[in-house]
């Protein structure tokens, strides 16, 4: 049970939302979209829901040897990005008619809305109507009504927004439990750390093309910028920094402090003897770029890339 | 077990229709109507175990002979003020006063301690008598004195035999139905008007989405509006009732009739006014799903167009042969309200409302599917409203 993504392209008018865009998930596994506003996820998990329909390339879930163009209803378990039940009724009316339109007998609806309250301390407020409960927990009964029908694929785009960092924690469990249960979860997120501790693979996309694809290994391996150097001098030499063609990415941290970009493609050897020529080395740190740095460059590259793109063309053309 | 697009669909209609079902109210209003109708049930029932016997005194001028079964007449020649002590004493019921003798006939004054439903026909009964002892000094005959008691025999014949006999009564139904298929229509207005924008600001509708088909949706909307439109119809009808029911017994001590019901139509209206709150739920639930915000919308008017087959064949209610009428009962847009209409005040032949209720079938099948087309892509657009350009090219065509 695959979800295959061919070079899928979705425009609205003149603006391209999703560009000839590739990647597959495999059952099982939590996937993250990544990116900034903007980026094209909500396009991109508004085809994988057959909301919409791409206008090039093909999507394709083979679901025990049937092929959908979509994750067909039957299978879904959705938390959309714009979040909504129905305010008036009560928390535990909400959740079993949204698992008895998936499908579910009403007893069978009722045990297992209980079983998911209890689970997120919410069993006391069932009957409450949901309007009186905080948004925090309006979130969670919203995510549960995502999952209440032991759907084989979840789609659940910031599951994480709204929520104390207790309550991110527990989301983090209850994505752990999914996948336990053999769910294949898709998630769209901001919060780095989050999806760094959660998703096997994930794919980074910035206006529309994806940028980064694969585990976050991969990803390391994929970028330009795989970690940092923290150099710390006595005195630093700034007028050396400025005119010497070092090939370096410099930022300046403090007075004493420099933090150089390293690039896979760099020597440390060559990297350490350009920075001794910047003053007296009193220490220095490396260490691995986190999700939220690596996503930070990725961006900004891909932005600088995409601007120079039609000047190239141009001149091609 | 994946539900069927029938089960959902019902569930949808439930949902929707106990959303707006109170049962407080609707128990206190079932409960008022059964009240009534009690009261009726029982007026009638006492009524025709007690025999009304009024006591009236009269001071006539010259003699008087004066018979009727329900009032028994005392002749008194007290005064004005000791009689009315005894009308408030309750010794009379009424007291009479011929006040004067200057024209043929006397003038009368009744007094009554209260309104009473008695009343008018107490004046009757005076009148004919004094109307019946003047012609009698007149000399004039016994056919005579009929035929000026009867007056003219009026009768109105038209060319066109396909006009009903009793025409008041049918111009009375055929304008009822026009306002019963108008109260389901308002009733489905104002319910999906809220229920539709507000799951849309509520932004309930992906959530939807990933459960059920827009057109499951829209079917289930439809079919719960549907029940408190024909809710609301059939209550009407029967308070309707109630009150003529009530006028009649209760205030003017007659008896229930309801002749005026023509059995062997009923069933056509029903069909009709069904047909139509469909139609017209099916037009609103689309164009309400294109209001993002209700408060500045200038669609929520457009959602009174369903409302324009009802108001044209108003219009033509007056010529129920011509051509205007004949075409709007057959055209299938106006069909659900003009033959009905029709219907109730020409014979019409049998072909014609099957005809029309065929075409209606048909035009509400490919207005299901439209709509749902509509309703699909304007519920999931947020933060803009869609052209009507673009809606009349959903309607048509899905885009998707």
């Amino acid at each position: 049970m695959e979800l295959t993504v061919n070079q899928v392209t979705k425009t609205y008018g003149d603006l391209t939302a999703v560009n000839a865009l590739s990647f597959h998930v495999s059952q099982g596994e939590i996937f993250a979209l990544l990116g900034p506003n903007g980026a094209g996820k909500s396009s991109l998990v508004r085809m994988l829901t057959g909301f919409t329909h791409p206008d090039d390339g093909q999507i394709s879930l083979n679901l025990a040897g049937q092929f959908f163009s979509h994750i067909p209803s039957q299978a879904l378990g959705y938390l959309p990005e714009d979040r909504g039940l129905y305010p008036e009724k009560s928390v535990l009316k909400n959740l079993v008619y949204f698992a008895r339109l998936h499908g579910m007998s009403k007893a069978d609806a009722q045990q297992e809305a209980t079983q998911w309250l209890e689970k997120f301390d919410l069993s006391d407020r069932l009957d409450e109507q949901l309007k009186s409960l905080s948004k925090g927990n309006q979130q969670k009964v919203q995510l549960i009504s995502a999952v209440i029908h032991n759907p084989k694929w979840v789609i659940l785009d910031e599951p994480f927004s709204g929520l104390d960092p207790v309550n991110q924690e527990k989301v983090v469990e209850f994505l752990t439990e999914l996948k336990a249960k053999g769910m294949t979860v898709i998630l769209s997120a901001h919060q780095m750390a989050m999806v760094e501790k959660l998703a096997d693979r994930m794919l980074l996309m910035n206006l529309g093309e994806a940028v980064f694809y694969g585990s976050l290994h991969d990803i390391r391996q994929q970028a330009a910028t795989n970690a940092v150097l923290k150099v710390t001098y006595d005195t630093i030499d700034r007028l050396k920094i400025q005119s010497s063609d070092h090939g370096l990415t410099i930022e300046q941290l403090t007075e004493e402090s420099l933090q150089v970009l390293l690039q896979p493609s760099q020597s440390i050897n060559d990297v350490l003897a350009s920075l001794t020529t910047f003053g007296n080395i009193k220490s220095v740190h490396s260490q691995s770029l986190d999700l939220h740095q690596l996503y930070l460059h990725a961006i900004s590259k891909h932005k600088e890339e995409k601007q120079q793109r039609p000047a190239k063309e141009k001149q091609y053309a | 077990m994946p539900k069927s697009s029938i089960q959902q669909t019902w569930l949808v209609a439930s949902w929707e229709f106990l959303h707006f079902f109170k049962w407080k109210q609707e128990i206190i209003s079932k409960l008022i109507m059964v009240g009534i109708a009690l009261v009726v049930f029982l007026w009638q029932t006492v009524k025709h175990d007690y025999t009304d016997e009024y006591k009236v005194a009269i001071k006539p001028v010259g003699e008087l002979t004066l018979n009727s079964d329900k009032f028994v007449f005392d002749e008194v020649t007290k005064d004005l003020s000791e009689l009315k002590e005894e009308l408030k004493n309750e010794t009379w019921d009424a007291v009479v006063i011929e006040t004067s003798q200057q024209g043929v006939l006397p003038n009368l004054h009744i007094y009554s301690r209260d309104k009473q439903s008695w009343i008018n026909e107490l004046r009757s009964v005076l009148k004919n008598h004094y109307k019946d002892s003047y012609s009698q000094t007149l000399g004039l005959s016994e056919s005579q004195l009929a035929a000026i008691r009867t007056g003219a025999t009026l009768k109105i014949e038209y060319l066109d035999k396909t006009v009903k006999s009793k025409e008041k009564t049918s111009e009375a139904v055929a304008i009822g139905m026009l306002i019963i298929i108008a109260v389901g229509v308002f009733t489905s207005f104002g319910q999906l008007f809220v229920s539709v924008t507000g799951e849309k600001q509520q932004r309930v509708t992906e959530q939807l989405y990933s459960c059920i088909s827009p057109q499951t949706w829209i079917d289930g909307k439809i079919i719960g509006q549907m029940l408190h439109a024909i809710k609301a119809m059939v209550t009407m009808v029967i308070t309707f009732m109630l009150v003529m029911a009530f006028t009649t017994v209760v205030l003017n001590g007659g008896s229930v009739d309801f002749s005026f019901i023509d059995w062997g139509l009923l069933p056509w209206l029903i069909l009709f006014a069904v047909t139509g709150v469909y139609f017209c739920t099916c037009i609103m639930a689309s164009i309400a799903a294109a209001i993002d915000d209700p408060n500045h919308s200038g669609k929520s008017a457009m959602m009174m167009l369903p409302l324009l087959p009802l108001i044209i064949t108003f219009i033509t209610l007056e010529s129920p042969s011509g051509w205007a009428l004949t075409f709007l009962s057959m055209f299938p847009l106006t069909a659900f309200a003009a033959m009905p209409v029709k219907m109730s005040l020409i014979d019409v032949p049998l072909w014609q409302p099957i005809l029309a209720l065929i075409l209606t079938v048909l035009t509400c099948v490919y207005i299901r599917k439209a709509a749902a087309r509509l309703f699909k892509m304007c519920m999931t657009m947020y933060g803009k409203e869609p052209s009507i350009l673009d809606m009349c090219r959903w309607f048509i065509k899905d885009p998707t």
